[in-house]
């Protein structure tokens, strides 16, 4: 664990592991539609994972794809008037039953001792996951208090302890502050000790260093894999950083248009990949150390209209292996053991 | 009016080189902390603390540095956005010839400002949304009777044409396009007069993935085609190492390294440089393997470390470090590094 004192540490992050590890939930073709006056987006249409305890699932998505209504579905925080309309969210709780969060009142009672609690969020903007007007010791302990029911000295104590796990010095002082008086670091370093305050099993991060510095950025990620190594948490990691997934993750769903179009183990994904578009977003990137290429290979367009997405496979207008008839229906289809692709050309495009 | 003889049209300032566009001296800018009913003030933030660059013309110079470290103000100070401390900023004027943007006169600046445009980070912060396309890209060229009419309507189709809209798009409002469009249109507002140096504040920062490519081809279609000067500040470090041809990289309102971009991004001499370039994320999952991780926080520009404003973070620093700011010194030809212990460190680039 990193404190201030160690101005410099030089670390190695590991490698890549195997879902090997028992499930903690098993999200099934999840669909959730945001109907509208214009039309229904079909802002998740057919998501299916798995997250497994101690390891990172990596989500990855412009936006608009459904990456963020995924999480949001799963805890029960979709924005009106959006709605989950089928599928089935498994979570396997602590004492090894089962809960079916689909369906569940996104009031009541049972949600709202899993949120929090048993699933942890991380807001992209800290500034905005936190409340202004209520110092960092005020918010922690709330949530403590709310799903332990602590005592204030318990709490406190508690508050304490995770401040310190998420290496932020002094924790005393920093629950005194409130979140104006901290940098962008550490207010996401309090935002996490929040999420983590409750123990939880699973960790939803959305974007979480995407308003960070890289310097930041690199000590934050390393940060979350060493909680993730002491707690066994599962953590479903939603970024649009390619970089960054191939950083944290294990294994990884790319998704377009609310639906997933290739699913495979981090190592496949970067250097395999058998879906056209993930390909293309390999390709489009600029990559630090490549000596100076003349040009990108952007992908043609730009993501099309949620409420009129092309018929068939949402990518073909985009698309340069296009086939008229062979591409209108594209099979979610297992390539490899564990490497899924939406694309019937998958095998022969490159 | 202000003038002085740096002001004057035609003087070729210090320290230029033939093929200079742009040449910023000391460049100084503090903004005041104001404290109390009386606004006092109590102390500087000093955001950027003696800057010395030359860009060339036709080249990209990358600015680079962590959120805070003074790039932004750079760059805004030489648009004369805001009026440095100190310093010079002299700009080879296509018309006017040599002259101090921060000291020339109302009318040289409005010659100037046909010359030196920027582009802006959000698309849909920037342009007007009750302006059509027309009038946001037009509205440059109308300002300084370039054209009019069906001439002016002529014109703009065409710049729309350049960078890959439709010129039918013209009478649209910006709400109807996306962000990498609207980018497009910021851009072309910025071309519409041909300008010699353009600013590009963080432009593809706010853009998707797919879309950044397109746009980042863009810019450098343009700038073969009409021969442009970049100044492109970032902190992509992979976008800065793709269009830049030199790059700086600044730290707390100083410019630590500067040096051609393959030299800087594989041969960096600055422990700053080598941390950061150490701290991007690399999109290869079997490459995953050591990393520097600067603990601590950027330093509060107000109340910056003595000596190297690096030097808390550095795990090279020695008791000079501490006390004396290390002078920009070229250690390799166009390879400038302020770090009392560059020739004596090793550091490690990036892997190609």
């Amino acid at each position: 664990m990193m404190t201030s004192t160690d101005a410099v540490r030089v670390g190695t992050t590991s490698a890549p592991r195997a879902m090997d590890t028992p499930v903690a939930l098993d999200v099934n073709d999840l669909r959730t539609h945001f109907t509208m006056p214009g039309g229904t987006v079909r802002a998740v249409d057919g998501v299916s994972y798995r997250l497994h305890r101690g390891r990172t699932l990596g989500i990855v998505g412009e936006s608009g794809c459904g990456k963020s209504v995924t999480a949001q579905s799963i805890l029960g925080i979709v924005p009106r008037p959006g709605k989950v309309v089928s599928g089935s969210m498994m979570l396997t709780r602590g004492d090894g039953s089962t809960l079916e969060l689909a369906g569940l009142d996104p009031k009541g009672k049972v949600i709202r001792s899993v949120r929090g609690n048993e699933i942890a969020y991380i807001f992209q903007e800290p500034m905005s996951a936190l409340s202004p007007i209520h110092t960092i010791g005020h918010q922690i302990t709330e949530v403590i208090r709310l799903h332990t029911g602590a005592n204030r000295d318990q709490a406190r104590e508690r508050a304490e302890t995770v401040m310190r796990q998420v290496g932020l010095p002094r924790p005393d002082e920093v629950l005194g502050r409130y979140p104006h008086q901290l940098s962008g670091g550490m207010r996401q370093r309090a935002v996490i000790g929040i999420a983590l305050a409750c123990n939880p099993s699973i960790l939803i991060a959305d974007e979480p260093t995407t308003a960070l510095d890289v310097t930041t950025e690199a000590v934050i990620l390393d940060l979350v894999r060493s909680l993730q190594d002491t707690t066994g948490m599962a953590i479903q990691f939603i970024t649009h950083n390619l970089g960054v997934i191939a950083e944290i993750a294990d294994e990884v769903v790319v998704m377009y248009m609310g639906r997933q179009v290739e699913r495979a183990s981090v190592t496949d994904l970067f250097l395999r990949p058998q879906h056209p578009y993930t390909q293309a977003l390999l390709r489009s990137m600029p990559r630090l150390g490549k000596r100076a290429q003349a040009r990108l290979e952007a992908i043609e367009g730009m993501v099309p209209d949620p409420f009129s997405v092309p018929v068939g496979c949402a990518f073909h207008t985009r698309c340069r292996h296009y086939v008229p008839v062979r591409c209108d229906q594209p099979e979610y289809v297992e390539v490899a053991p564990g490497h899924w692709v939406r694309c019937s050309r998958a095998g022969e495009v490159a | 009016m202000t003038t002085n003889t740096s002001a004057q049209t035609g003087t070729v300032p210090a320290g230029a080189v033939d093929g200079d566009l742009l040449v910023v001296r000391d460049l100084v800018k503090h903004f005041p902390i104001r404290k109390g009913f009386w606004s006092k003030i109590v102390g500087h933030v000093r955001a950027v603390d003696g800057v010395s660059f030359n860009v060339r013309q036709g080249e990209t110079l990358g600015l680079v540095g962590e959120s805070g470290c003074g790039k932004t103000t750079t760059s805004r100070l030489v648009m004369r956005a805001y009026q440095p401390t100190g310093g010079t900023i002299h700009f080879r004027d296509r018309t006017q010839g040599w002259l101090d943007i921060p000291t020339a006169s109302a009318t040289q600046v409005r010659g100037v400002r046909r010359n030196l445009q920027m582009i802006f980070q959000d698309p849909y912060s920037s342009l007007n949304p009750r302006m059509t396309l027309l009038d946001i890209i037009g509205e440059p060229l109308m300002v300084n009777g370039v054209a009019k009419g069906s001439e002016l309507q002529d014109r703009v189709a065409e710049l729309l044409r350049l960078v890959g809209l439709h010129p039918e798009y013209m009478a649209r409002y910006p709400h109807a396009f996306s962000g990498g469009q609207r980018q497009r249109v910021g851009i072309a507002r910025a071309i519409a007069l041909e300008p010699q140096l353009v600013v590009c504040d963080e432009p593809v920062s706010a853009l998707d993935v797919s879309i950044q490519a397109q746009t980042l081809n863009l810019l450098e279609d343009l700038q073969a085609r009409l021969g442009l000067t970049y100044i492109f500040v970032a902190h992509d470090l992979s976008v800065v190492q793709h269009v830049s041809t030199r790059v700086a990289v600044m730290y707390v309102g100083r410019i630590v390294e500067c040096a051609p971009t393959e030299d800087l991004f594989f041969t960096p001499k600055h422990p700053y440089t080598e941390a950061l370039l150490s701290a991007v994320p690399t999109p290869d999952p079997t490459r995953r393997g050591s990393r520097i991780f600067l603990a601590g926080e950027v330093p509060d520009a107000s109340n910056p470390p003595p000596g190297c404003h690096f030097h808390p973070r550095c795990r090279y620093a020695a008791d000079i470090c501490r006390t004396t700011v290390p002078p920009l010194t070229e250690i390799a030809p166009g390879h400038t590094v302020a770090c009392h212990m560059s020739d004596q460190l090793s550091l490690t680039g990036v892997h190609s």
